[in-house]
């Protein structure tokens, strides 16, 4: 038991720790792929931010590229027109008007001449703008404090020969408009440098256009001039006041910041993070290529992945449900496990029992063979095969009194509760038929007993037979079970009433029959398991079979091995289904006392002496005894009956007497058996015969008469019954 | 057992048919109580076709035979066979009936 303990608790303790494993390695492999599968959604968002941002940096560029391009050729249209308008220096302001007036997005436009080109005006720049009211207005640039010729707008193209985009200003003339100028030199039909013309243009579409860049929420752009001058910037402050280069200054992270102003300042695309304040930014950026600018879309990390941290949350929460679930179904299966494992103890503990149970059973019956050692006058065999560890199959024997008592018997299902029913039936049969020789009474005890005592419904199949060894005279009771076979010099089935099982009907009469047995004369006693032992093509064995194999003279055992392995051979592979019990008795008494059996039941009514004279009819049938013999046995006999019939029970209850007569060489023995109440007629005073009329009594003739015509009269009391043998010599 | 009772005069006779046992007793006991109970004159009994008689059948003659002998009455068993002769031998009835 203590071992038991320990040992249990081991294995619920390895299978505890198995389940912890279980659990945490399940939780990191779930963990590891959420990281994987975070680390690579990230990955795919990073791009997908990036992708977003360039492509709104790309349509950016595209629209700033489109206004540019629409200045830039207003102007380079303006060109020819301008250089042919050189030799009349008063048309060049119209010049500019067409310039301004055909084109909505320039806002001003001047052809500022070289300087000393004219002669006659060194500085000559006549400037057209569009006014709030928009209206052109014509002024002139050639202005001491302007000093056009220094300007950028004016040096640049002359220097390159090529149209030229100046930083952004701020127009102080102006509503302080933040602008931008392309000039475009013309030279004269020599080939020689002689003015530039320009195109101012707002920058105000440009920081609405990049604020309506919100790829994200809190997104913002940059765009900054070639010279690195912040022209777009949410702070508003720093716009045309500082460069980049300034900007990066008053800001953390420099160092990275210093390289992303490097890169666009090279007209670079490219993205980097900067932290701000402690909060990560994801700076993209580009150039645009026309203007030399270069544009950055600055987001907060955290708005990047503000979906992914949804995702991350919700992915969470799974997992942690996932392993709660996995914590449950462990605990459950652990649980199942126990009681798995209870339950295959407990199914070891019940095969265990089972052997044992086995054992017993088979213990119950006798087992060793030959059973009679000492005995030549009788062979016998039996076995019994169970279909399960115990089967509700039973045979029995044994000798008294010189009486072979035998049965064999089938419970009605298997396993189990047919064991229990064949043991109580085996037991049943060996008290009831320690006193009782008469099959029939042994039956019908045993069937009263089951009956009363069947709460199961189960019922048993059974034949009992008593052989008389010294005469060979076989009586035999059959309930429901199947017909013996008698081996004589031919094979026959024993004739038998079927009656009814046993355990049925308590108040069932049997019947009972009696034959006699010659010198190696057998019977064979079987259970339905013999003859309905099914092949694999579910063909039975059948009764064919079992009379062929009954063919041949054996010992007892030689026949039940031969059947047996004529099943066993003929169902093969097949489970036996049923229990099967055999049992084979050779009769071997070669100096037989022969002497006739007659039998007879009755019960206490009086009618019932009517069948005596029939009774004694057949016990003295053969015999040469005279009528008047006759006569007188069947009178003594009446008398004796008549007395049991009318004392021996009680008024009202119905009880029995038994008559067993034995026709002898020499002599004719009666034997009456009641269990009534104890009463010895041989006690009873003798009738005097010899008085007169008048003192003559009534009663007291009969016994007088057994008496007289018996020669021996011999009362006993034995197990509760009034036993009456009497003798008459012949 | 058929049990046939007839009347002439101051004689009764009875003839019994067949075998006297046990349960035909309680049956011809019945059918004789008038002849016991007028027992005054002489009864017959005929046994010319009786082939049995038990102790009841005894006890039912020995009644008649006793009631007679009380009202003055006689009775005559008739034409019994050998083997109820035997019985009545037995039983010392020879000494108490007249046979014929």
């Amino acid at each position: 038991m203590k071992n038991r303990v320990t040992k249990k608790s081991a294995i619920n303790w390895r299978s505890a720790l198995s389940g912890f494993m279980l659990i945490f390695v399940a939780a990191a492999t779930l963990i590891a792929t959420s990281l994987i599968q975070y680390f690579f959604s990230q990955k795919g968002i990073r791009d997908e931010a990036t992708a977003r941002a360039q492509s709104q940096l790309e349509s950016a560029e595209a629209k700033i590229t489109y206004i540019v391009n629409q200045a830039e050729s207003a102007v380079r249209n303006s060109v020819w027109i301008a250089r042919f308008c050189l030799a009349y220096p008063d048309s060049l302001n119209l010049v500019a008007s067409r310039l301004v007036r055909d084109n909505p997005e320039v806002t001003g436009s001047t052809v500022a001449m070289v300087p000393g080109y004219y002669k006659k005006r060194p500085l000559f720049a006549p400037y057209v703008f569009r006014a709030d009211s928009g209206a052109l207005v014509l002024k002139s640039l050639a202005t001491k404090e302007y000093d056009y010729p220094s300007q950028e707008w004016f040096t640049m193209p002359l220097e390159t020969g090529a149209g030229y985009w100046s930083e952004p200003y701020v127009d102080v003339g102006g509503g302080e408009m933040l602008m931008t100028t392309y000039s475009m030199p013309i030279t004269n039909k020599s080939g020689k440098n002689a003015a530039v013309i320009t195109a101012d243009i707002s920058l105000d579409w440009l920081t609405d256009l990049v604020g309506k860049l919100d790829v994200y929420p809190h997104a913002f752009s940059i765009v900054v001039s070639r010279k690195g001058m912040i022209m777009v910037s949410p702070v508003q402050e720093l716009v045309m006041t500082m460069t980049v280069a300034e900007a990066i200054e008053t800001m953390d992270d420099t160092e990275t910041l210093r390289e992303i102003g490097r890169a666009m300042m090279s007209g670079e695309t490219g993205e980097a993070t900067v932290v701000q304040k402690g909060v990560a930014n994801r700076v993209f950026y580009a150039p645009i290529e026309c203007t030399g600018w270069s544009m950055a879309i600055v987001v907060p990390e955290k708005e990047i992945f503000t979906g992914l941290r949804r995702v991350e949350w919700v992915v969470r929460l799974l997992q942690a449900l996932g392993i709660l679930l996995l914590t449950i179904i462990l605990v459950a299966a652990a649980r199942n496990q126990r009681k798995a494992l209870k339950l295959s103890r407990q199914k070891e503990r019940i095969e265990g029992e089972l052997k044992i149970a086995r054992d017993i059973q088979m213990a119950m019956v006798p087992k060793t063979f030959p059973p009679f050692p000492d005995r030549d006058d009788i062979d016998m065999s039996a076995t019994i095969i169970p279909a399960k560890e115990v089967g509700g199959d039973l045979y029995d024997f044994y000798i008294r009194d010189e009486k072979l008592f035998f049965c064999v018997g089938d419970v009605s299902g298997k396993g189990i509760p047919a064991s229990l029913v064949m043991a109580v039936t085996r037991s049943l049969f060996r008290a009831v038929s320690a006193h009782e020789k008469s099959p029939r009474k042994i039956v019908e005890s045993m069937n009263v007993s089951m009956s009363e005592t069947n709460e199961s419904n189960m019922f048993v199949t059974f034949f009992c037979g008593v052989l008389d060894m010294k005469t060979g005279h076989l009586r035999y009771c059959n309930a429901g079970h199947n017909a013996p076979m008698v081996l004589t010099d031919h094979i026959y089935r024993l004739p038998v009433q079927p009656n009814l099982p046993l355990g049925i009907m308590k108040d069932m009469h049997f019947v009972e029959q009696e034959t006699d047995f010659n010198y190696d004369d057998a019977i064979f006693l079987y259970t339905d398991g013999l003859t309905e032992a099914e092949n694999q093509s579910h063909e039975l064995f059948g009764e064919e079979r079992m009379e062929e194999v009954l063919h041949g003279r054996k010992d007892a055992e030689g026949h039940l091995e031969a059947m047996n392995e004529a099943v066993s051979r003929f169902v093969g592979g097949t489970a036996r289904s049923d229990d099967l019990t055999m049992l084979f008795i050779h009769y071997l008494n070669d100096n037989i006392e022969r002497q006739k059996e007659k039998h007879l039941h009755l019960y206490n009514d009086i009618s019932q002496i009517g069948l005596l004279a029939d009774f004694v009819q057949s016990v003295v049938e053969g015999s040469k005894l005279g009528q008047d013999v006759i006569m007188s046995i069947n009178l003594a006999l009446e008398e004796a009956v008549t007395n049991a019939v009318l004392y021996a029970y009680p008024q009202g209850t119905r009880g029995e007497i038994e008559i067993e007569a034995a026709m002898r060489d020499d002599e004719l023995e009666f034997v009456l058996t009641d269990s009534g109440k104890p009463f010895d007629p041989t006690a009873v005073p003798e009738a005097d015969t010899t008085l007169g009329v008048e003192d003559r009594k009534i009663g007291g003739l009969g016994i007088f008469l057994v008496r007289k015509i018996m020669d021996n009269v011999r009362y006993e009391r034995k197990n509760g019954r009034n036993i009456l043998t009497m003798n008459k010599k012949i | 057992m058929e049990v046939s009772i007839t009347r002439q005069g101051k004689t009764t006779t009875v003839e019994f048919v067949g075998r006297l046992d046990t349960p035909a007793s309680a049956e011809v006991s019945a059918a004789l109580s008038p002849v016991i109970e007028d027992a005054s004159g002489t009864i017959i009994l005929d046994c010319s076709r009786m082939t049995y008689i038990s102790s009841s059948g005894l006890r039912i003659f020995l009644t008649v035979r006793k009631a007679a002998a009380s009202k003055g009455g006689s009775v005559v068993v008739k034409d019994i066979n050998s083997d109820i002769r035997n019985v009545f031998m037995m039983t010392g009835f020879l000494n108490l009936f007249e046979i014929r």
